[in-house]
C-alpha cells in the first residue's frame, strides 16, 4: 500500500511537471487562438511588430495608438529587443521556434539572403514609390523589393559651434583634407584657452567606428557607393587606402589619449557633451544623448561637417540602417493591414505629420518637410541628400562582420603592431576569403 | 536494491527531465548541427568533419584559446591563494570575522556583467588619475594593451570570486578537530609546521572542489569578458566563450560556432576530470 501511495506520488509529481511545461504553450497558443478568433467576430486584425530599435519604443507605441484612433479594427503590438546581435539573436530563435513576428526588421542585403523566403514582396506598394532614391538598393534583390525603409542616418565629423568660433576657424570652409588639417592644428594650439583636452575624441575600442564607418568613406568609391555592389563585390582594394590611413593618423594623433580604450559613450557623453572635444566622428544618432545632457547645447551648438574626400569634397554619408519587411507566412489580412499601416505612416500627409513629431529622424520618404525635423543634425544631413550631396554607405554590403575585422586591424595599427600595408593586405584576404 | 525500485526511478524523473531537455537534449542536437550547414533556421546538407579540420587553421580561436588557457592558469593560482588566505584570515580569532567574512564575499553577489564596467572605470579613469596625480606611468592606458588587459580580467575575476572560495576553504578549516592541533602545539610544532603538515593535508578535498570551481569558471568567462574588455584591443583579450559567440552571432556561422563550442566542452571536461583525478588521490583521509 505504501509502495503503491509512493509511486501514485511519483507519477503525479512527474507528470505535474511536464504537463506544466507543456501546458504553457497550449495555453499561449489556445490565448493566441482565442485572441484570433474574437478578432476575426469582430473584424479586429492584430499585427504583431517586432525590431530592435529599443529608443523609438514609447514613441512607436504612441504612434500606433494614433492609427489605431482612426482604425479601430487593427491591433498594433509593439515588441523591441535592444541593439546589434542581440536583436537578430531573438529574431532568429523567433523563427526557429516557430513564433515569428507579423512585421520584423532587417538590416540590409546579407540578413534579406537569410530571410528572403519569409517575407513579403513591397514592389507595388504606395510607400516603395515614396522613397527615395537609393535608399531601396538594400532591401532589392533581383529587382523585386521587399522592404521599406525605416529612415535614414548620415554621419561625418560633428562638432562644437562655439569651440570653433571662439578659436576663429570656419568650419563651412572645410572642404579638403588639407583645410581640415589646418583647422586641427588651429584647434591644437589654443587647447588650454578653449578649454579642450583634445581636438578629437577617437574612440579606438569601438571596431565599428573606424572599421565601418571611416572605412566607409574610402572604400565606397570602390562600389560607386552601392550597398549592392559591395555586396556582390568578390574583392576589395583599397584605392584610397593612402587616405583612409592619413585621416586615421590625423584623429589619432590630436585625439584625447590613450585611445585604444575609449568606448562610444565616453566619446560622446564624457568627452563631446561636455565639451573636452571639439569634434568627433559620429552621426546624427547621437542628437539624443546630446539632448539628454543638455539641450541648449545639442539644439543651438553642434554642427556637421563632412570627412574630406578628393573628388567627393562636402558630401555626407547617408544610408539606411534598417527595413521594415512583413512575413508573408502571416495571415492574408495581416499582411494587407500591415502594408496599409506603413503606406498610412510614411505617405498620408497624418500620418507624416505624427512621424515627424514623434520620431526625431531623417526621413527616407519624400514629401517631409526639413523644417519640422527636431534635430538640426538631421535636418543638415536631410538637406544634403535632398541635394544629393551625398554618398553611399557601402559598409551594409561588407562580408558579414568584416568591418570588425577591419576594425580590429586599424586598432592593431594606432598600437603600433601592424603597418599599414598588413592592415591593407590582411583585410583584403579576409574579404575574399569571406566571399569565396 | 531497495533504492532501485519504480518509486525511486518516478521520483528522479522530474529532475532528469528537466536535466535531459536544458542540458543533455540540447548537447545532443548541438552536437549533430556541428557536422552540418546549419545556419540557426535550417540546413541542407553534412559537411561532416569541416568545421572541425577549419578549426585547426583557425588563428583567432587558436589565440583565444591560448589566452583562455593562460588566464586560467594565472587565475585558478591567485584565486585558491587569496581563497585559502582570506579563509585562514577569518578563521583566527578576530572580533571582526564575521564583518570581514560579509564583506570579502560580497563582490560576489554581484553580477560579472555589472563588475565589468565597474572595473573598466577604475581602470580607465581611476588609474588614469591616480597616474596623473602620483606621477606612475604605469597606471595610465589600462586595457589599451594585451598585457594590462589580461591581467585587469585576473584582477577583476579574482576580486569577484575570491570570497566565493573563501567560504568553501571555511568550512574545512572549521572541521578540523582542535585536538590534532592542540596535539602538534605539544609536540612542539611552530605555526608554519602546524599550518603545513596539519591543517594543510586536511584540506585538500578543499582544494579538489576549488580548483574544480576556479578552473571550470575561468574556462568558461563570459560576461566579465564582454564587460571589461569586450575582447580588445584588436580581439587580443577575447576569450574562447566570446570567440564562440561571435562566431555564431556576429560571424552567423552557427554551425561553425556550435563545432567550436562541443571542442571547448571536451576540453574543459578532460582538463576538469584529470584534475579532480589527481586531487583526490592526494587527499587523505583522518
Amino acid at each position: 500500500m505504501k509502495k503503491r501511495m509512493s509511486v501514485l506520488a511519483g507519477v503525479s509529481l512527474s507528470s505535474a511537471v511536464l504537463l506544466s511545461a507543456c501546458g504553457g504553450n497550449e495555453e499561449s497558443g489556445a490565448s493566441e487562438n482565442g485572441s484570433s478568433n474574437s478578432s476575426s467576430s469582430e473584424d479586429t486584425v492584430t499585427i504583431e511588430i517586432f525590431q530592435g530599435k529599443v529608443e523609438f519604443r514609447d514613441q512607436f507605441l504612441e504612434l500606433a495608438e494614433r492609427y489605431q484612433e482612426e482604425n479601430p479594427d487593427v491591433q498594433i503590438e509593439f515588441s523591441a529587443v535592444g541593439g546589434g546581435s542581440d536583436y537578430f539573436t531573438s529574431l532568429r530563435s523567433r523563427f526557429s521556434s516557430g513564433d515569428e513576428p507579423d512585421v520584423f526588421s532587417l538590416a540590409g542585403p546579407s540578413e534579406l539572403e537569410d530571410y528572403v523566403d519569409y517575407v513579403e514582396d513591397l514592389s507595388d506598394m504606395e510607400v516603395t514609390e515614396a522613397a527615395l532614391e537609393g535608399t531601396l538598393d538594400g532591401i532589392t534583390q533581383d529587382e523585386t523589393v521587399y522592404g521599406i525603409p525605416f529612415n535614414q542616418e548620415g554621419y561625418g565629423f560633428i562638432y562644437n559651434k562655439a569651440v570653433f568660433e571662439e578659436a576663429g576657424v570656419d568650419a563651412e570652409s572645410i572642404q579638403s583634407y588639407a583645410d581640415l588639417e589646418e583647422a586641427v592644428q588651429t584647434l591644437d594650439e589654443q587647447k588650454e584657452e578653449l578649454g579642450i583636452e583634445g581636438v578629437f575624441a577617437l574612440p579606438g575600442a569601438e571596431a565599428w567606428v573606424m572599421g565601418n564607418h571611416l572605412a566607409n568613406v574610402y572604400l565606397q568609391g570602390e562600389f560607386n557607393g552601392d550597398v549592392m555592389e559591395a555586396y556582390e563585390s568578390p574583392s576589395v582594394s583599397f584605392e584610397e587606402g593612402d587616405q583612409f590611413q592619413q585621416m586615421l593618423d590625423l584623429q589619432q594623433e590630436y585625439s584625447i589619449q590613450p585611445v585604444l580604450n575609449m568606448d562610444y559613450s565616453q566619446q560622446v557623453e564624457q568627452y563631446f557633451s561636455l565639451g573636452s572635444a571639439a569634434v568627433i566622428q559620429q552621426g546624427d544618432w547621437i542628437y539624443p544623448t546630446l539632448q539628454q545632457m543638455d539641450p541648449e547645447f545639442a539644439d543651438n551648438n553642434v554642427g556637421i561637417m563632412s570627412i574630406p574626400l578628393e573628388g567627393e569634397e562636402g558630401k555626407v554619408p547617408v544610408g539606411v540602417p534598417n527595413y521594415w519587411v512583413i512575413n508573408k507566412n502571416s495571415d492574408a489580412e495581416v499582411v494587407e493591414a500591415s502594408k496599409d499601416f506603413f503606406n498610412w505612416m510614411y505617405t498620408s500627409e497624418e500620418g507624416i505629420e505624427v512621424v515627424q513629431e514623434l520620431l526625431n529622424f531623417i526621413p527616407a520618404h519624400e514629401n517631409f518637410d526639413p523644417e519640422a525635423i527636431a534635430s538640426s543634425l538631421s535636418r543638415d544631413i536631410y538637406e544634403k541628400s535632398l541635394e544629393g550631396e551625398t554618398i553611399g554607405w557601402a559598409f551594409l554590403g561588407y562580408p558579414t562582420a568584416w568591418g570588425d575585422d577591419l576594425g580590429a586591424y586599424t586598432q592593431e595599427y594606432m598600437a603600433g603592431e601592424r603597418e599599414w600595408q598588413e592592415v591593407e593586405e590582411a583585410a583584403i584576404a579576409e574579404w575574399e576569403e569571406r566571399r569565396q | 536494491m531497495r533504492n532501485k525500485d519504480v518509486s525511486f526511478w518516478l521520483f528522479l524523473s522530474p529532475v532528469l527531465a528537466a536535466l535531459g531537455l536544458v542540458v543533455l537534449i540540447p548537447l545532443i542536437v548541438g552536437v549533430f548541427y556541428s557536422f552540418t550547414d546549419w545556419n540557426g533556421l535550417g540546413f541542407s546538407q553534412f559537411i561532416g568533419l569541416d568545421h572541425y579540420a577549419r578549426l585547426l587553421g583557425d588563428e583567432r580561436f587558436l589565440s583565444s584559446l591560448w589566452f583562455t588557457i593562460q588566464f586560467a592558469f594565472v587565475t585558478v593560482i591567485v584565486l585558491n591563494v587569496m581563497g585559502l588566505g582570506l579563509a585562514l584570515l577569518v578563521t583566527q580569532k578576530l572580533k571582526s570575522s564575521n564583518l570581514l567574512r560579509t564583506i570579502f564575499f560580497m563582490p560576489n553577489l554581484i553580477g560579472g556583467l555589472i563588475l565589468g564596467f565597474i572595473w573598466q572605470f577604475i581602470f580607465i579613469s581611476v588609474f588614469g588619475d591616480l597616474s596623473g596625480i602620483l606621477g606612475i606611468e604605469g597606471l595610465n592606458g589600462w586595457l589599451t594593451t594585451s598585457t594590462t588587459g589580461f591581467w585587469g580580467l585576473v584582477i577583476l575575476t579574482s576580486w569577484q570570486l575570491a570570497g566565493y572560495i573563501m567560504i568553501i576553504y571555511i568550512a574545512y578549516l572549521q572541521s578540523i578537530p582542535e585536538e590534532l592541533l592542540e596535539a602538534a602545539k605539544v609536540d612542539g610544532a611552530n605555526p608554519f609546521q602546524r599550518f603545513r603538515s596539519v591543517t594543510f593535508p586536511l584540506v585538500a578535498p578543499a582544494f579538489t572542489v576549488s580548483m574544480f570551481l576556479t578552473l571550470s569558471t575561468a574556462f568558461k568567462i563570459y560576461d566579465q569578458n564582454l564587460s571589461l574588455t569586450n575582447g580588445g584591443p584588436f580581439n587580443s583579450t577575447e576569450m574562447v566563450a566570446m570567440n564562440i559567440v561571435y562566431t555564431a552571432f556576429s560571424s552567423n556561422e552557427m554551425a561553425y560556432g556550435q563545432a567550436k563550442a562541443v571542442i571547448f566542452f571536451l576540453f574543459v571536461a578532460v582538463i576538469a576530470v584529470t584534475q579532480v583525478y589527481y586531487n583526490k588521490k592526494k587527499e587523505v583521509d583522518m
